[in-house]
């Protein structure tokens, strides 16, 4: 009788490495529940990955993840991942992911949620990303109540972003033309009210 | 009462299942000495030859006119001991069984207080038997004939299906022609079948069946009668053109001048306002449009009536309404495609060349071309689950189950039939779960299909093409690709006159709007009101074959319901009590089976419908509604019964509806699962028959507590429970009872664990609330008795 040769080799022991978990299972569900806490993450669980919100998103391109993986890893756990992402700062709050979501996630309010979650923790962010942008941007809201754009490209301006500017100058030109920019900052009507909602937002987020 | 009752009471001992736990010696003496018990008896297994004997002994030598049997389930052994009862020559309803295994002795380990117990459970019974009344369940003899509403691929089907059987059938559509939307399909999947040619010939098999009556531009506008024997009205709209005379020559479609969008077509095409739906239509006759027809909208024209050579239209042909009598009745209205305008992502409506995959059926048959401009495409997108598989207002959450297999049929059929045809399938999850859908799949991929799995974001036209943009979640990139042609693969959603028809025919709708079938598995094509029946995508979206298989199985159950010739009807229904109502019409609204009627004299309640329940008989304010079986004076007495007996305290009583929620504690009794004797458990047709009377009566006679345990899938729905409980805490408020004494739970059968904690729990709660003070009982004593009077000067 012939020994069943592929019997034998099936038998064989093999070594091989234990490829590296890719969820912690420690807190595999911990940051879900974490983000489910978070304004707009309330629906995070019914995602159905279809893939509309990275199809719809308009600013996808700069983004390092796109905004279904971010959700694929909020829902594996990988919390610096996400946190650390350059996506939530590149995301531009134009809520169209939102509208179109099938399930309802609201992935702008989530990233606006994320991303003051990584300031909270000092978590630091990509290179390329200009938390300043933001920071900048709140100061000059506080300051008019409404953005003057001439004044933010002045403070975050660097030398490396000249070519650039230069090549939009047409475009702002006809800005300018149509009135749409305005040189001179103006301040909205009532302005000590608006300092009065900020002050109590920042109290609240304290506490 | 009728005569002096003369009750024997038959303990059974179960081998020992009860009669190790529960002292049937001290039972026996202590039931024995009740008013009105003239035997007691004990036995080794009461359900045995013997056993049997013996109660029919008992009955001819004591002259006995109630049985009291105390041992396990009814739900095991009711219709043993109702034969014997029968033998003996006493009506089978003046037997009353009382569970003290599953619901006692199984579940108990203290013998003392399970004996007490037990003792309260047969007490109960034999204060209701003293009450109880002869029935004769009613038979009536069913009308041979089925109504079939819909005349799609689902209706022909089952009614060809019962006319080869032998049934009479009506078909009745609403459409100038049968055959639905399978007429409109061009090919079907994964067999590249012919539609039309699988179709039609079953279409003139109904036309010619001599057991098959077709109404065409007909709709029921209502329904009366009972199961088995069913009044429907049907109202049949003009065609303006004589069925029998029209040749469907076409003469005067030629010669008309007005021409209108094809429905058939989809809108992708005009025909005239006399048109023929399609050329191999059923009824073959052509039908005038009367929204279009100027003679009709305007009176001019009538060029048609001049050039017919057969004189076959009709100016003056009306509305007209037919009463069919049928035994059953087929619900298969079908299906709508989602309005996908809804999702403006996609600018469905707003560019020609975006069409849903019904159009595209149109188009591939019309020879494929762009609706814009007639070139023919080469690169189409087929995007999927539009409006499907979404929690969104206006879009559905459930899977449509034919966008997938759909999209892959079209891409294989453009492969034959376009050289260098590109389809781009644009999907979530592929969902090919049928009999060679899976082949069928891979047979797209290996014919050159590109599949991008992602969502699509937006459809915009730009220049001469549409441009698709999409996140291809594989790769993990934006892609936006321009094509020639944009396939919707809408939702599929109920027709627009399901609801209507579902309340006509009092069956219910799931949370997705369409029919809604007794049981998910078990019982797919039955309705909660019996001789009524669903098929095909009125019930949920389905494809060909599964309508096809799934109408013939309603076919088959409809057989069987009409084949018994006759139907046997409980007589455990409601009755008016005589001269007491007020034609307030509340118990009307209550029904949940329609049985109800309100007359211009007096409100009628149909023993054929009623299925028991006795939702109707608390709600009445003059209470004129009781229930045969479960009478006031039985449930009160039983309530009674149980609650005075014993001095244990709390005493709680559970009502525990009798058939799933009765199922469910039986099966904790199987699985031995202990919990506190104090509850005593009543058994009721459902808790919607309880009243605030009811728990008076159990409060003032001893109950500390009251539960309420319901079937899940019972008529007596959740919200209904907890509006009924609601208003029973603020009723008991007023006679300063707390509202903690009173708790409801839904069940289904394998959820007993759910009952027994709860039982524990409450058990603990009411004594930490402590037992109701005498006074308290004897002034509501005072009241029912006050109560009594009252009504009994009334009547």
């Amino acid at each position: 009788m012939q020994p069943n040769t592929q019997l034998e080799k099936t038998n064989q022991k093999v070594e091989t490495t234990p490829a590296e978990p890719l969820v912690q299972q420690k807190d595999r569900w911990a940051f879900v529940h974490e983000v489910e806490k978070l304004p707009g993450g309330e629906n995070i669980l019914d995602c159905l990955q279809c893939g509309l919100c990275a199809g719809t998103c308009p600013t996808r391109f700069a983004m390092d993840y796109s905004p279904i993986q971010i959700i694929k890893m909020i829902h594996l756990g990988m919390r610096e991942e996400v946190l650390s992402s350059s996506t939530i700062w590149v995301c531009s709050s134009c809520y169209s992911c939102y509208s179109r979501c099938p399930r309802a996630v609201d992935i702008t309010t989530l990233m606006m949620s994320l991303r003051n979650l990584a300031m909270k923790e000092k978590i630091p962010v990509k290179k390329e990303i200009k938390p300043k942008f933001h920071k900048t941007f709140y100061e000059i809201v506080r300051k008019y109540g409404r953005l003057h754009e001439p004044e933010l490209l002045m403070k975050i301006l660097k030398k490396s972003d000249l070519p650039n500017l230069y090549n939009n100058v047409k475009f702002g030109w006809s800005l300018l033309r149509k009135g749409r920019l305005k040189l001179r900052p103006t301040k909205i009507g009532n302005h000590a009210e608006l300092l009065a909602i900020l002050e109590k937002t920042a109290k609240e987020e304290a506490q | 009462m009728l005569e002096e009752p003369r009750i024997g009471v038959f303990i059974c001992h179960c081998g020992g299942n009860i009669s190790d736990t529960i002292d049937v010696a001290r039972v026996k003496e202590i039931i024995g000495s009740l008013g009105h018990v003239k035997l007691a008896e004990t036995f080794e297994y009461m359900c045995s030859n013997p056993g049997q004997e013996m109660i029919k002994k008992a009955i001819d030598e004591h002259k006995l006119n109630r049985v009291v049997v105390a041992s396990c389930s009814p739900r095991m052994h009711l219709d043993t001991f109702r034969q014997a009862v029968k033998s003996a020559g006493l009506n089978s309803y003046l037997l009353d069984m009382i569970n003290i295994r599953e619901h006692c002795s199984w579940v108990h380990d203290d013998k003392e207080k399970a004996t007490s117990k037990a003792i309260a459970l047969i007490r109960g019974a034999v204060e209701r038997a003293k009450f109880l009344e002869p029935l004769t369940p009613k038979s009536l003899k069913v009308t041979e004939s089925v109504l079939v509403i819909g005349g799609g691929i689902a209706g022909i089907y089952s009614a060809l299906e019962l006319a080869d059987k032998g049934y009479q059938v009506y078909l009745v559509e609403r459409n100038p022609s049968i055959g639905g939307h399978m007429a409109q399909l061009s090919k079907t999947f994964p067999t590249f079948d012919c539609s039309a040619c699988i179709l039609t010939p079953k279409m003139v098999s109904v036309s010619q069946h001599p057991n098959i009556k077709i109404f065409t531009n007909a709709e029921p506008v209502a329904v009366k009668g009972s199961p088995g024997n069913y009044q429907v009205d049907i109202r049949i709209r003009p065609r303006y053109v004589n069925l029998e005379k029209c040749t469907a020559c076409g003469e005067c479609a030629r010669k008309c001048p007005v021409k209108k969008p094809s429905k058939f077509e989809e809108n992708l095409g005009q025909e005239k306002a006399i048109y023929i739906p399609f050329k191999q239509a059923i009824p073959n006759c052509y039908v005038i449009d009367k929204d279009y027809c100027l003679f009709l909208t305007r009176g001019i024209c009538r060029i048609c009536e001049r050039f017919c050579k057969g004189e076959a239209i009709d100016f003056t042909q009306q509305e007209q309404v037919v009463s069919l009598d049928v035994g059953a009745i087929i619900a298969c209205t079908g299906y709508s495609l989602i309005d996908s305008k809804l999702f403006g992502q996609y600018n469905y409506g707003y560019h020609p060349d975006i069409v849903t995959n019904l159009q595209f059926e149109r188009l591939m048959l019309q020879g494929l071309h762009k609706p814009s401009n007639g070139e023919v495409p080469k690169k189409i997108a087929f995007i999927l689950c539009v409006g499907s598989r979404s929690t969104a207002t206006n879009a559905c959450e459930y899977c449509c189950k034919i966008g997938c297999m759909n999209a892959i049929k079209h891409a294989l059929l453009l492969d034959k039939s376009v050289p260098g045809a590109e389809p781009w399938i644009f999907y979530t999850d592929i969902r090919a779960h049928g009999k060679g859908y899976e082949e069928f799949y891979a047979k797209a991929r290996e014919h050159h299909t590109t599949f991008i799995r992602g969502r699509v974001a937006e459809v915009v036209p730009k220049g001469n093409s549409l441009v698709v943009k999409a996140e291809d979640t594989v790769l993990g990139k934006q892609i936006e690709e321009p094509f020639d042609l944009v396939v919707l693969s809408p939702a599929l959603v109920p027709n627009i006159s399901t609801k209507e028809l579902a309340e006509m025919l009092g069956i219910d709708l799931g949370p997705d709007s369409f029919f809604l079938e007794v049981h998910h598995k078990l019982r797919g094509v039955e309705t909660k009101r019996e001789g009524i029946f669903i098929a095909g995508c009125a019930q949920g979206p389905k494809d060909i074959r599964e309508t096809t298989m799934e109408s013939m199985a309603t076919a088959s159950k409809v057989a069987t319901f009409l084949g018994r010739g006759k139907i046997s009807v409980s007589p455990e229904v409601a009755f008016l009590v005589p001269d007491k109502c007020n034609l307030c019409g509340v118990c009307i609204e209550q029904c949940p089976t329609k049985a109800i009627k309100k007359g211009k004299k007096e409100v009628t309640i149909d023993p054929i419908s009623c299925v028991g329940c006795g939702i109707c008989v608390p709600v009445c304010p003059k209470e004129a509604i009781d229930l045969k079986h479960s009478t006031e004076a039985q449930l009160i007495a039983q309530i009674e019964g149980v609650s005075r007996e014993g001095d244990t305290s709390p005493k709680i009583i559970a009502f525990i509806e009798r058939m799933t929620a009765y199922g469910s504690a039986d099966l904790g009794g199987q699985s031995r699962r202990s919990y506190t004797s104090q509850v005593r458990l009543v058994g009721v047709p459902s808790t919607g028959r309880l009243g605030i009377k009811h728990l008076l009566h159990a409060f003032a006679s001893g109950a500390d507590g009251v539960i309420f345990v319901e079937g899940d899938d019972s008529l007596f729905k959740e919200d209904q429970l907890r509006e009924r409980i609601i208003q029973l805490k603020k009723d008991l408020g007023k006679f300063g009872i707390q509202s903690l004494r009173i708790q409801s739970i839904t069940t289904t059968i394998p959820q007993f664990e759910k009952i027994m904690s709860l039982f524990d729990a409450f058990v603990e709660r009411i004594s930490k609330l402590g037992p109701i003070p005498r006074e308290k009982r004897e002034e509501l004593e005072k009241y029912l008795k006050g109560e009594q009077i009252a009504t009994q000067h009334a009547t």
